[in-house]
């Protein structure tokens, strides 16, 4: 008897299991199999693949499965080893293929087929009780078999073992308990699986495997299994030090598993440095990575709830306010006046009213016929740069100045990025007669020297925030401290979604008319509903604006597109969502830049706008059910967008809004990739322009080297682009 | 309408009984014999006010910042609050923010909080608590850091930007450890949140005196009396005083109402010109023991 009676599911899965050998062994024997297997060509390194070149790398074993026991049918795979050739190309360092007929519809004959079309380790998983299935693996060309010490006992194990490495493949020894880790380091395993699903419950607890982590030798290779439904729990494997990551269902069930596959090495790598630099993941991130994974994305919601009009504190555990006391009645006197204001015709003729005959709303539709010819697609652009003031900014401005006003508040105070919320505030403040302070980082104040002088003219008194980074999350700082010794008077003017209740919700209040109207625009103008809508997202005002016409509309694709910065590799971007954690700063629960003590970790972007370490918890809650996809932008594509929309349409974007231009580029060229040109020319983007780009045209002169040497300008920019 | 000064009444007749039951969890329990509630009773049977005292851990250094918490413990003050240095500081002046941004740059850890909270226990009769902002508490795991807090002899938590409405898990940690909850309330604190914040505190309810962030003043607000005397009609056993404390004078006129008295920007301010010696000096005046 080689097999341990473990008690769980294993004990039944393993009964069939040795059925089905039996009765291969009756019409294969052995010898057989032995003959096969010498004439293999012999097995690759495994171990080194799964160890990587670069010791802050993490690889990805990329599983072909079609069907589990805890989830049932997966998805149609109709080709196995055409899987395993775009998982190859994503950059998998090995290819699982399960060969359990059972429970996992596998065979060997999609291992054969995997093997023929990949160069990288195979990996057959299986349930291996006997030296035949050893035998079988190596004679279909397996580089790695799995050992599970759970179904085995020590002889047995240690004898399989044996027989893989003198076949010159590598095992993968599975452990799920402290006891089974020191038993499969006893018999001198060289690489460790922890599967963090427990196999009496079959439930998984992803933080089984930090707490496992500790225990593991440091020369063994460490792979990660079981509850990879993203990138959350690839980040918690890794910087518990993971070499390796197993991941299945979250690959077979992607859009682009080649791209997934190239996230996951991205944040897995960002997240081992981490490691290896000494930090453990903060309990909030594995906690979020655990809720993940419990509940995975596909069924988010009870029902078919809507998703519009949330009215918050929370967007699911994301939100609330997290302030000092001192501000707590004035949150509270805003949100009374605001749910007032919604229902109180006088408010909403005098917001629309203003709307129209001072911002000059609805703002145009445009179709970029010669800008989408470019992209492969039809792409309609949402003119928020036509609003008075230049951006979108002007909605929130408006509204909120409203409610000042029958708060009999005198005084308005704003934080400003690139300048637009400062210049909208300020206008607002001149339109109302009301005193006006705009805090602005130091920083900014240099790289937005314009639009500076543009609230001093409008009558506001721009305070430069000296702290901390100098940038947008300072002046928010010193906003808040304004406002905590001011609040009898004053009303502080938050520019974003983000922040305390009532912020979020009613900032997004404001600016659903740009998604209510472009809803309204692409039915008339296209006769359907777009395919998908891209927005930039900072704290992510414009974005809930547009994507909230849309929300409920299951067949349009929501993206969100950050800032990138230098890229996401690089540590210097502001892909708050991308790379963050979850936290709490400047009164909301969300997704943070920060390091692992919770110190909020400066952010980078070519874009002021965008340059922020934190994001609307809105958004925060659409990632986490999946309804809206963020992705990162770099400087560089953002501004290739930038040049791209002058040169076509003759209209020059904000670089913020050049990171939603270039979302859409991405999102067409996929569409292209899969579906072929004519069929993506069909397809239809909305962007959302949130602003125009006069603001930055010194920065885009620099950028593309226009300014003549040693002008005052060309001085300007590269102090700008030093920062 | 002002947001300042108390409302006789809650805004729009809002039933006030309604928060605390909302946010509270049943039978939260206040340790009326907690070590932080003794000691403050302790000195009010002595007929003064406990000398509450802040200093960051980390400033200038960990090893520094230890010798000027014990430096203020040997000299006189009850309770010594430890803060940890946060990269968002929103309810700070200037002083503090200086010092708490030059220990980060000096390599601060929030691990090293326990370092110091120890050496505070351990070597003076000071009741030691940590003064955070949350966001460091949430990433060490409120639980996790409730633990470590309470092994390394800490008292509880003064929570400047966490209010009891997003407390839960604080509430489970306090309890489980042992810890005292020390929360704000503020001139702004309308009547029903009073009622409410009284009831999810423990150890000493933290009175802010003025409308505005950390800093040495000349004068303290007159706003603090009636803070004050609103906990402590809310049922405060323990009320301190802090914002804008800075001499002996302020101390006595505060412990007049109050049962504590709260300094830390003046603190701190003597810390960075005369090391932890000036740290005991300034806190034996406090304390009224120089001569």
């Amino acid at each position: 008897m080689t097999q341990q009676d473990t008690g769980t599911v294993l004990d039944r899965i393993i009964e069939g299991v040795r059925e089905d050998f039996e009765e291969r062994r009756a019409s294969v024997s052995l010898q057989q199999l032995q003959r096969a297997a010498g004439e293999q060509t012999p097995a690759l390194d495994a171990e080194a693949a799964l160890r990587g070149a670069d010791p802050a790398s993490v690889q990805v074993i990329a599983e072909v499965k079609r069907s589990s026991p805890s989830k049932g049918a997966l998805a149609e795979i109709s080709d196995p080893a055409q899987l395993a050739a775009a998982y190859e190309r994503g950059g998998a360092s090995a290819i699982s293929v399960l060969t359990e007929r059972r429970r996992f519809g596998g065979s060997l004959a999609d291992l054969d087929a995997v093997r023929r079309a990949v160069g990288i380790p195979v990996l057959r998983k299986d349930f291996v009780v006997e030296e035949y299935q050893v035998w079988e693996a190596r004679a279909h060309g397996a580089d790695l078999v799995l050992l599970i010490v759970a179904a085995l006992d020590d002889a047995a194990l240690a004898r399989l073992l044996e027989l893989t490495h003198h076949l010159g493949m590598h095992a993968l020894v599975e452990t799920h308990t402290e006891e089974e880790i020191d038993r499969a380091v006893a018999v001198g395993a060289r690489i460790i699986g922890v599967n963090t699903r427990n196999l009496k419950t079959l439930d998984v607890d992803v933080n089984t495997f930090g707490r496992l982590a500790r225990r593991l030798p440091r020369e063994a290779v460490v792979v990660a299994e079981s509850g990879v439904v993203g990138e959350d729990q690839i980040r918690l494997y890794a910087g518990h030090g993971a070499n390796a990551v197993l991941a299945g269902e979250a690959l077979v069930t992607a859009e682009d598993p080649a791209q997934q596959i190239s996230r996951f090495r991205e944040v897995g790598a960002l997240a081992r440095a981490e490691h290896l630099a000494g930090a453990t993941p903060p309990a909030a991130q594995e906690e979020y990575a655990a809720q993940q994974a419990a509940a995975p994305a596909a069924d988010p919601r009870p029902g078919d709830e809507s998703l519009r009009h949330a009215p918050g504190p929370y967007f699911g555990d994301f939100g609330g306010r997290w302030m000092p006391e001192s501000l707590v009645a004035a949150l509270d006197e805003l949100t009374e006046t605001f749910e007032k204001a919604r229902t109180d015709e006088d408010f909403l003729a005098e917001f629309t009213a203003l709307s129209r005959d001072y911002s000059g709303r609805p703002s145009l539709l445009t179709e970029a016929e010669r800008f989408g010819a470019e992209l492969g697609v039809r792409v309609f652009l949402k003119r928020e740069d036509l609003n008075h003031t230049g951006s979108h900014k002007i909605n929130n401005v408006l509204g909120q100045a409203l409610l000042a006003r029958r708060m009999g508040k005198t005084r308005l105070i704003a934080e400003t990025g690139a300048g637009q919320h400062g210049v909208a505030t300020a206008t607002a403040a001149a339109l109302f007669g009301m005193e006006c302070c705009v805090y602005m980082g130091e920083e900014d104040t240099r790289r937005q020297a314009l639009n500076v002088a543009r609230m001093r003219l409008l009558g506001a008194e721009v305070v430069a925030v000296t702290n901390g980074s100098r940038t947008l999350k300072d002046a928010i700082n010193e906003a808040l401290r304004d406002w905590v010794a001011s609040v009898d008077t004053t009303h502080y003017l938050l520019g974003t979604a983000a922040g305390p209740h009532p912020f979020p919700a009613m900032v997004r209040y404001f600016h659903e008319q740009i998604g209510e109207e472009a809803r309204a625009q692409i039915l008339e103008q296209a006769g359907r509903l777009p395919d998908a809508v891209t927005a930039c997202v900072g704290g992510g005002s414009n974005a809930i604006g547009i994507f909230h016409g849309f929300l409920d509309d299951a067949s349009v694709e929501l993206y969100g597109n950050e800032a990138g910065g230098d890229g996401v590799s690089t540590g210097r971007h502001a892909a708050t969502i991308s790379l963050g954690r979850p936290g709490v700063l400047h009164g909301a629960k969300t997704f943070l830049m920060q390091d692992t003590d919770g110190q909020t970790v400066e952010s980078h972007s070519i874009s002021a706008g965008l340059d922020y370490p934190a994001v609307g918890p809105e958004h925060s809650y659409l990632h986490s059910i999946g309804r809206v996809k963020y992705e990162a932008v770099t400087d560089e594509q953002a501004m290739d967008a930038f040049r791209l929309l002058c040169r076509t349409e003759g209209i020059i974007p904000a670089i913020e809004s050049s990171h939603a231009l270039a979302g859409a580029r991405e999102v067409a060229a996929r569409w292209v990739a899969e579906l072929g040109p004519e069929a993506a020319a069909e397809k239809i983007i909305v962007v959302s322009l949130s602003g125009r780009g006069d603001k930055d045209v010194a920065t885009a002169a620099e950028w593309f080297d226009m300014l003549p040497d040693d002008s005052h300008e060309e001085r300007v920019a590269q102090k700008g682009e030093q920062l | 309408m002002s947001t300042t000064g108390a409302p006789e009444t809650a805004p729009d007749a809002t039933p006030s009984t309604g928060l605390a039951e909302r946010i509270l969890p049943r039978g939260l329990r206040r340790d009326e014999e907690s070590r932080l509630a003794r000691r403050i009773e302790d000195c009010r049977a002595q007929g003064r006010p406990a000398l509450v005292g802040y200093l960051p851990a980390g400033y200038p250094t960990v090893e520094q910042s230890v010798a000027a918490a014990v430096a203020l413990g040997k000299n006189g003050a009850d309770v010594i609050e430890i803060g940890i240095p946060y990269s968002d500081p929103v309810m700070d002046g200037p002083v503090i923010q200086a010092a708490t941004t030059e220990a980060l740059a000096n390599g601060f850890h929030v691990s090293d909080v326990f370092t110091v909270v120890r050496a505070v226990a351990e070597q003076t009769d000071a009741v030691p608590v940590v003064m955070t902002y949350w966001n460091p508490v949430l990433q060490t795991g409120v639980a996790e850091f409730a633990r470590r807090l309470s092994e390394a002899g800490g008292a509880g938590i003064i929570t400047p930007d966490l209010i009891p409405d997003e407390a839960g898990e604080w509430f489970a940690a306090s309890e489980e450890h042992g810890l005292d909850r020390i929360f704000l309330v503020a001139p702004s604190t309308t009547r029903e949140r009073m009622d409410m914040t009284v009831q999810a505190a423990s150890g000493f309810v933290y009175a802010v005196s003025v409308m505005g962030v950390t800093g040495a003043r000349d004068r303290v607000s007159s706003a603090a009396e009636d803070v004050v005397a609103r906990a402590r009609a809310a049922g405060a056993p323990r009320v301190c005083v802090g914002l804008g404390v800075s001499t002996r004078e302020h101390v006595l006129e505060i412990g007049a109402y109050a049962d504590g008295v709260i300094v830390g920007t003046a603190l701190v301010r003597a810390l960075g010109e005369g090391g932890p010696e000036a740290v005991g000096r300034l806190a034996a005046e406090l304390a009224g023991r120089a001569g």
